[in-house]
């Protein structure tokens, strides 16, 4: 490939992870002339979705995001083997045959339907790269089974697991939560969650409701933050599906790359396989010097993935410790039951708690309406903060809870972890900006605001933060001259900075 | 808002860079051949309405975005695409080396079923050609796809490139529905689909 490659940009980003690119897309939006590489070869750096044997590669080769990786086949090895059996449905080989068919996340997230996420791809018009399901169910445990939080008018009509009683109290709670305002419940301010819970007498099982799933808090929860989840929740439910969570279809990695596209089509230049060897800052102008394969590059700024930094900066960033403990499974039957997984089965999401609410950890079964897996199939993620360099027996207390009981068929499981550098506040070793790894949320809140914090701190307050792209139909172009493209179809800021253009030449 | 169309295809066009994948674009989408502005305005895809044996196809044409320079095309790009035009320019002889590259990229990435059709460029270039248009054909005989010289320059051949694979994508889509297995794909966020908010809890104390 030819390496014909500009040497001057705005900004150089470093690693295609979710935050860089939010910030890529961002700063190609509003004119900057940017350079998005990434040291591996492909899109998504921790964020990524890979086919299953792609998945097994990376297992297999440790990086600086992902280690301690291993897999296991359960089911058998072909058919041949197995011929006594009456039913032979899959085999490792059949599974590997169907490799492409598989998006497996490194890091899979929902998104809240009225969420930081869903109001980022709306507003910049980038949703129109990404397609998602509705969450089918968001459960609980209970006596060793899934069971359907309600989460709509007919949910709650319909569900058996509330008696009359308990439907009309959780209404009621749910209603007052709902219409709760700040000066509201002073007597509750500095308290937990759960001692308002309690106060206001529903049920046990309302309770396991309201904590585990609608507000995913634990006994330690101030009550503020509570009732914020809360809200979070029910302002989201009624938009897209029958729960308030979406997630994007053929899996998490593809919304890094909804990001990169809109900086492509802003002009942004992509290079992936590209790692960043070296930073200095030039002398006599606040340039720097990047190298990168053997070329020097000038850039205004650098923004870096802290697990792509060269390994002379890296130090100040300090060690590589274990972030994430994920488990990954797939499995020719689902977990719950019939009911849960009418049709083939959906998505669904559980938060399981261990150690008295100490630890948790999320669970999300995907089935092939999602697009990451062969129809017959199911995924589950696991994901929980990590406490140690071993994934799996971080996981051993929720997978206990999980398989025990209704075992499904598991056919393959693998275990990795996610690792993130503690970067010390006083490192001002360069100048350049890191972003953070990806941490345990549901949503992706923390990420959207660590890149819009990069973003602001780049160009000021005053830029905003990946404004609307015209749809195709703005753009009209009338005959071969160029100054017949009529502009006042256009949003405004991208009017003024064709006006730029044109002073400037 | 009611559909104004039958059917809504997903085109992409793939092939390297400077081969005049977004000249076609806009050949076929505006009949204009005019590129100057692209980045600055954000050109991402186009989109023309056509019809086929009275039904309103409404296609949707994805170009690449620049991604093809260094080969970094997104996996996302492929999703949902029903059928692509491969691009080569007939003066570039490793353009037309490089298809092989891209159908392999296709073949990883795209739904098994895509439609796919080879498009030869700058046809109206015939003194600069290096290209022969038996090795056009013969290249897309080897792979089962059709294949036609075009030029988005002088306008020769575009529209009726877009119009033969929007026919056999129609023809496609039409069998698999009277197989009465239509694939069941996710949502779009649109701003307009929003419902209000407290749908069902401002409801509920009809329990």
């Amino acid at each position: 490939m030819s390496d014909d490659l500009p040497e001057e940009f705005d900004l150089i980003v470093v690693g295609t992870g979710f935050t860089e690119s939010c910030i890529a897309a961002a700063a190609s939006r509003i004119g900057k002339t940017v350079l998005h590489i990434d040291a591996n070869e492909y899109y998504g750096d921790a964020w990524s979705s890979f086919n299953l044997e792609a998945f097994n590669c990376l297992l297999e080769q440790p990086n600086f995001t992902l280690r301690n990786g291993s897999y296991i086949w359960h089911g058998p090895e072909s058919k041949e083997e197995n011929e006594e059996m009456e039913i032979v449905s899959w085999t490792r080989e059949t599974l590997l045959e169907k490799s492409r068919r598989f998006s497996l996340d490194l890091s899979p997230r929902v998104a809240y339907s009225d969420g930081e996420l869903v109001k980022l791809l709306i507003k910049s018009n980038i949703c129109r790269y990404a397609e998602f399901r509705a969450v089918d169910h968001v459960c609980i445990l209970s006596n060793d089974e899934l069971v359907s939080v309600p989460c709509s008018r007919s949910d709650v009509f319909n569900t058996k697991m509330l008696t009359m009683v308990e439907k009309r109290m959780l209404m009621k709670f749910l209603t007052a939560c709902n219409d709760y305002k700040e000066e509201d419940e002073l007597s509750f301010r500095g308290r937990t969650f759960l001692e308002y819970l309690q106060a206001q007498r529903v049920t046990d099982k309302i309770g396991t409701c309201v904590m585990q799933a609608i507000a995913m808090c634990d006994a330690n929860t101030s009550f503020e933050v509570g009732m914020q989840r809360t809200n979070r929740f029910l302002g989201s439910l009624g938009r897209y599906g029958n729960t308030p969570f979406l997630f994007p279809m053929y899996g998490s990695g593809e919304l890094p790359q909804c990001f990169c596209r809109l900086c492509a089509v802003f002009g942004g230049v992509y290079c992936l396989k590209r790692s960043l060897d070296g930073i200095t800052q030039a002398e006599q102008s606040n340039e720097l010097l990047v190298s990168s394969a053997g070329k020097t590059l000038r850039a205004k700024q650098v923004v870096c993935a802290p697990a792509q930094l060269p390994a002379s900066l890296a130090r100040h960033y300090g060690e590589l410790k274990p972030h994430i403990s994920r488990g990954l499974f797939i499995a020719a039957s689902p977990l719950g039951n019939e009911e849960l997984n009418k049709g083939g089965g959906g998505v669904i999401l559980l938060r399981l708690l261990a150690e008295e609410g100490a630890r948790e950890a999320c669970l999300l079964q995907l089935a092939h309406y999602s697009g990451t897996c062969p129809e017959g199939l199911y995924i589950f993620h696991l994901t929980t903060p990590a406490i140690s360099e071993d994934p799996s027996a971080d996981l051993a207390a929720f997978t206990a809870q999980l398989f025990q009981a209704n075992a499904p068929q598991i056919l393959y499981s693998a275990y990795f972890t996610l690792t993130a550098q503690t970067i010390p506040k006083t490192s001002t070793a360069m100048p350049i900006c890191c972003t953070a790894a990806p941490t345990y949320e549901l949503d992706y809140d923390a990420a959207i605001a660590n890149a819009r914090d990069i973003f602001d701190k780049l160009y000021g307050e005053a830029e905003e933060f990946l404004p609307r792209a015209p749809d195709p139909e703005e753009i009209v172009v009338e005959g071969e001259d160029p100054s017949a493209l009529r502009e006042h179809s256009l949003p405004e800021d991208l009017r003024a900075q064709l006006q730029q253009m044109d002073i400037a030449e | 808002m009611a559909k104004t169309y039958d059917y809504l295809f997903k085109l992409l066009l793939i092939g390297d860079s400077g081969v005049g994948k977004t000249c076609i674009l806009f050949r076929f989408s505006e009949d204009a051949f005019n590129t100057t502005f692209i980045s600055t305005i954000g050109i991402d895809f186009k989109i023309r309405t056509i019809e086929l044996d009275n039904k309103k196809i409404k296609l949707q044409i994805w170009d690449t975005a620049g991604q093809e320079r260094f080969r970094t095309i997104t996996t996302a790009y492929y999703r949902g695409a029903m059928g692509i035009m491969l691009v080569y320019d007939i003066t570039q002889e490793k353009s037309f080396e490089n298809i092989k590259n891209w159908i392999r990229n296709i073949e990883e990435n795209a739904a098994a079923d895509v439609e796919k059709m080879l498009l030869g460029n700058k046809c109206e270039l015939n003194d600069k050609r290096q290209v022969s248009k038996e090795r056009g054909e013969q290249l897309a005989v080897e792979y089962g796809i059709k294949f036609m010289e075009t030029s988005a320059k002088a306008s020769i051949n575009v529209e009726e490139a877009f119009l033969t694979l929007a026919s056999d994508i129609k023809a496609k889509t039409e069998k698999r529905m009277e197989a009465n297995n239509p694939p069941k794909g996710g949502h779009q966020l649109k701003l307009t689909e929003i419902r209000t908010k407290d749908s069902w809890l401002s409801r509920c104390s009809l329990l």
